[in-house]
Parts: structure tokens; C-alpha cells; sequence
């Protein structure tokens, strides 16, 4: 039995090699015609106006990224404790394998509804658009 | 059915090669990765240019593709050549190095993520002990190129498919992986070969036949919300609003044209059937079967999961961002904490 590593590593490379095969067999194939206004972002036929990496976006993207941090690291952690669960219940018993996970969990489930109550999940509307909504005919 | 090394020792040992050298077990990998990775894209090329259009216009009573050859099948190297013979249109204001690692880095991600699936007759790349955190791990690296391409495109819709890409698969990620741990309760093991094996024994003997312990059998709550977040997690109907066509284009690939696209396109679709080989691995017993080898079985489990993302894109419409969120955080999350914590009551109290 060798290192699994090894082989992992080398379907990584083919992992690589094949987009960049593709990519070198279109750049043989494909013809270039530079045309005017065919560099131009879509943006459904209007001229495109700004840069999109300095519009502003929605707050709630940011929220979810902040809170799945948290729920991320939790997975980590509760990883080994599966891993081992069943031979702990055996050779421990069941309360000394599943009470400490039902008190980690409970926390975090605190926590979640806490996110919860204070609208973390809930979609936030911007002023503008809470407005627009209430002046609906 | 399931041998135990393998493939690449496998083939060191069958060519009379040294398996405890490195350089040997390199090269022989690297063999089997190139089989196992032409095998995937052969699928992808008769699922994602051909099945997909024959099946959605079965759903759209239509006809599809029928000109060349039989079905129409010869349509499958004429779009491949003619995809990548296209012109490669490079927007203004992209930025650069991001915008050409974005599709690699998703094709990258999917295609590695097979390392560890056990395959049938013996074909598994690689088995180590962290097998299953090690898919998880891999598939979601697809997000970063997400971002990248979501980002760099200097397009808005880009922008904004990106970032839904992004909260999508972080409202879903979640709920998933903490459904595949409560496999792993069962299974005691995140190796991908024993998982497999523990699926083996008989859960029920209805006269001759004898029904396998697959957890789909075992824990039919699990398998459910898997199928849902794996919806999720490979962006299809319900859940495809990362590109939504009719709000936003085409999402975060609307900048991209000729090799690029075609790079896109494949990442979805070996993600697909990357998710098709995670539920067939943890949920229906790998490649086990009765009478075919193990193999076939392997590909018609991982095709029925395709032919349900497929089913689902036609059948079900699309949800709102707003929604999605609502129901990754408030519903699936919630439910797949019940049963990760009902699982581990129910197998404590039983062994």
C-alpha cells in the first residue's frame, strides 16, 4: 500500500492538463477578428457604463459569509466526533459519546436562532427599495 | 466484487513494476487519471450536448437534434470542434490572470474530486483515510473559481451571478456535508473503500432476495435532503439562480466565449455527475449490484442522478435569491441538524 497522496497529485495534474489542452487545441484552431465594439461587455445591447467591481451589492452577501464561517468550523469539528462516535458509544456508553456533541450543537443552534431573530437570513431590502415597494399602486 | 489496492498498485503489480517506488506509482496513476478522466468526459460529451437537448425536448414535446447520424448522435464531435474553433472575445476592463484561471480552476476542482470514488472492478485512483472530507473538500473548491470569473468579468450580471454562486453554495455546503456525516456515524470511517464495504451486509432477507444495507435504505431522510442540497450545490432547477438566464443573462459565464465556455459548460457538468458519484458512494451502496460488474452499476447510478438534475431543470421552476436563503439557512439547515442529531441518538441507543 503506497501513499494515496501520490496518486491524488498526479490526477491533479491531469486535472490540469486537460483544460490547458484545451485551451492550446482552441488557440491553434480559433480565427482572431478584432473588431470595433465587439470588446464591449454585454450589457443587453445598452453601452456599458462604469465598472462592475465598484458597484455596490446587496449587504446580505456579506452576512450569510459571516455566519457560514462560523457553521464551517463547527463541520470541522464534528467530523472526528462521527468518525469515532460508534466506537465510543461502545466501549464508553452513550452518554458520555453524545452528551458533549448535544450541548456543542445546542449551541450553535442558539446561535442560529439569535441570526434568526436579528434577521441575518432575512433578505434585506435597501431604503430605495422598501420605499419603491410601499408606494406600489 | 471490491478489491482492496488501488488501481495504480494494481497495474504496478500486474506489469511486474515495484509499487513501494513513488516514480512507478506516479506514472501508473497518472495512466489510470487519464483513462478515468477521458472515460468522464466521453459522459459529459453524450450528456451535456446530446442528452441533455434530446431530454429537454422530450419535456418541451419537441424533436432536437436529429440531422447527423443516428439520433443525431454525430452532433457530439461536430459541436466540440465547432465550440472550440470559435473566436475568443476578451471584454474590456477584465481582469486578467483571474478571468483565465476561473473556468480552469472549477474544471480543476470537479475532475480532481474523483481521486477517491471507488469505481467498480478495482478502478479507484487513490483510497485514503480521509476520503470523504477530501470530495467535500475538492468540490467546493468549484466556488473560488466562481468568484474569479464572477468578479473579473467586468460585466454586471457577471458580478451578480457570482455572487450568488457564492452565497448559494454557502447556504448549501452545510446542510450537505453535515447529511454525508451522518452517514459517516454509520459507517465509522471516512475512507470511501469502507464505507462501500459496510453498505454490503443484508439489512432485510425478503426470501431469496436480500435487500443490502445501502444508507439510502437505512436513512431515506438523509438521502432526501442530499438530493436537494446536491441540487443546490451543482446549480440546477430549482436552485440554478447563479445564472438564471432570464434575469441576468447567463449569470457569471456571460463574458465568456469559445474554449472558455466550453471549459464552463464541462465543469457543470462533471460536477454533476461528481455529485451523482458522492450520493451513488455514500448513499447507494458504490458500485454494488446484482449480476452486472461493478462498474456499469457505477454508471447507471451516477446517470440516474444526471437524468434527475435533468428532470428537475425541466419540471420545477426556479426560486428567488431571497428564497434560496430562506430555505438554506431556516429549513435545510435546521433539518439536516435534526438528523445528523436523531441519527446519532438512534445508532447509540441500537449498538
Amino acid at each position: 500500500m503506497s501513499n494515496p497522496w501520490i496518486a491524488i497529485g498526479a490526477l491533479a495534474l491531469v486535472g490540469v492538463l486537460i483544460p490547458v489542452g484545451m485551451m492550446a487545441a482552441s488557440y491553434l484552431l480559433r480565427p482572431s477578428v478584432p473588431e470595433q465594439g465587439k470588446s464591449a461587455t454585454y450589457e443587453s445591447g445598452e453601452v456599458p457604463t462604469g465598472s462592475s467591481q465598484q458597484i455596490q451589492f446587496n449587504i446580505q452577501y456579506y452576512m450569510v459569509a459571516l455566519l457560514f464561517v462560523v457553521f464551517d468550523i463547527e463541520t470541522v469539528l464534528i467530523f472526528p466526533w462521527t468518525v469515532v462516535y460508534r466506537d465510543v458509544v461502545a466501549n464508553v456508553g452513550l452518554a458520555e459519546a453524545l452528551y458533549p456533541m448535544l450541548v456543542f450543537v445546542g449551541i450553535l443552534v442558539v446561535g442560529l436562532a439569535w441570526a434568526w431573530r436579528n434577521g441575518a437570513v432575512k433578505w434585506v431590502r435597501s431604503p430605495r427599495a422598501s420605499r419603491q415597494l410601499d408606494h406600489k399602486p | 466484487m471490491q478489491s482492496e489496492t488501488p488501481l495504480p498498485s494494481a497495474m504496478a503489480d500486474l506489469l511486474g513494476l515495484d509499487p513501494s517506488n513513488p516514480l512507478v506509482i506516479f506514472v501508473m496513476a497518472f495512466v489510470a487519471s487519464l483513462v478515468v478522466a477521458s472515460g468522464l468526459l466521453t459522459l459529459v460529451a453524450v450528456s451535456g450536448i446530446w442528452g441533455k437537448r434530446k431530454i429537454t425536448a422530450a419535456f418541451t414535446d419537441r424533436i432536437a437534434v436529429n440531422r447527423h447520424g443516428p439520433m443525431g448522435l454525430l452532433i457530439i464531435p461536430a459541436d466540440a470542434l465547432r465550440l472550440l474553433s470559435k473566436e475568443l472575445i476578451i471584454p474590456e476592463g477584465v481582469d486578467r490572470p483571474a478571468w483565465d484561471l476561473g473556468p480552469l480552476i472549477m474544471v480543476f476542482s470537479a475532475l480532481a474530486g474523483f481521486a477517491v470514488i471507488p469505481m467498480g472492478n478495482g478502478i479507484q485512483i487513490a483510497d485514503p483515510e480521509v476520503g470523504l472530507a477530501y470530495v467535500f473538500a475538492m468540490a467546493s473548491v468549484a466556488s473560488l473559481g466562481l468568484v474569479m470569473a464572477g468578479y473579473s468579468s467586468n460585466n454586471k450580471y457577471s458580478f451578480l451571478g457570482g455572487l450568488r454562486a457564492v452565497a448559494q453554495n454557502l447556504a448549501y455546503e452545510i446542510p450537505l456535508i453535515l447529511t454525508g456525516m451522518s452517514v459517516v456515524i454509520f459507517a465509522g470511517s471516512l475512507r470511501m473503500s469502507t464505507i462501500v464495504a459496510e453498505q454490503a451486509d443484508t439489512l432485510i432477507a425478503l426470501g431469496p432476495v436480500a435487500i443490502p444495507q445501502w444508507y439510502a435504505f437505512v436513512n431515506p431522510f438523509a438521502f432526501v435532503l442530499f438530493m436537494v442540497a446536491n441540487l443546490a450545490e451543482v446549480g440546477r432547477n430549482p436552485f440554478d439562480i447563479p445564472e438564471a438566464p432570464t434575469e441576468i443573462v447567463a449569470g457569471w459565464q456571460t463574458e465568456y466565449s469559445s474554449v472558455y465556455f466550453v471549459l464552463a459548460y464541462l465543469s457543470e457538468f462533471i460536477h454533476i455527475f461528481l455529485g451523482g458519484a458522492i450520493i451513488a458512494t455514500i448513499f447507494l451502496g458504490g458500485p454494488a449490484g446484482p449480476v452486472l460488474p461493478g462498474i456499469v452499476w457505477f454508471l447507471i447510478k451516477i446517470v440516474a442522478v444526471y437524468l434527475f438534475t435533468q428532470w428537475a431543470r425541466s419540471a420545477v421552476p426556479r426560486v428567488r435569491i431571497d428564497q434560496l436563503i430562506e430555505i438554506g439557512w431556516k429549513g435545510m439547515l435546521v433539518l439536516s441538524f435534526a438528523n445528523l442529531v436523531l441519527t446519532a441518538i438512534i445508532v447509540g441507543v441500537i449498538a
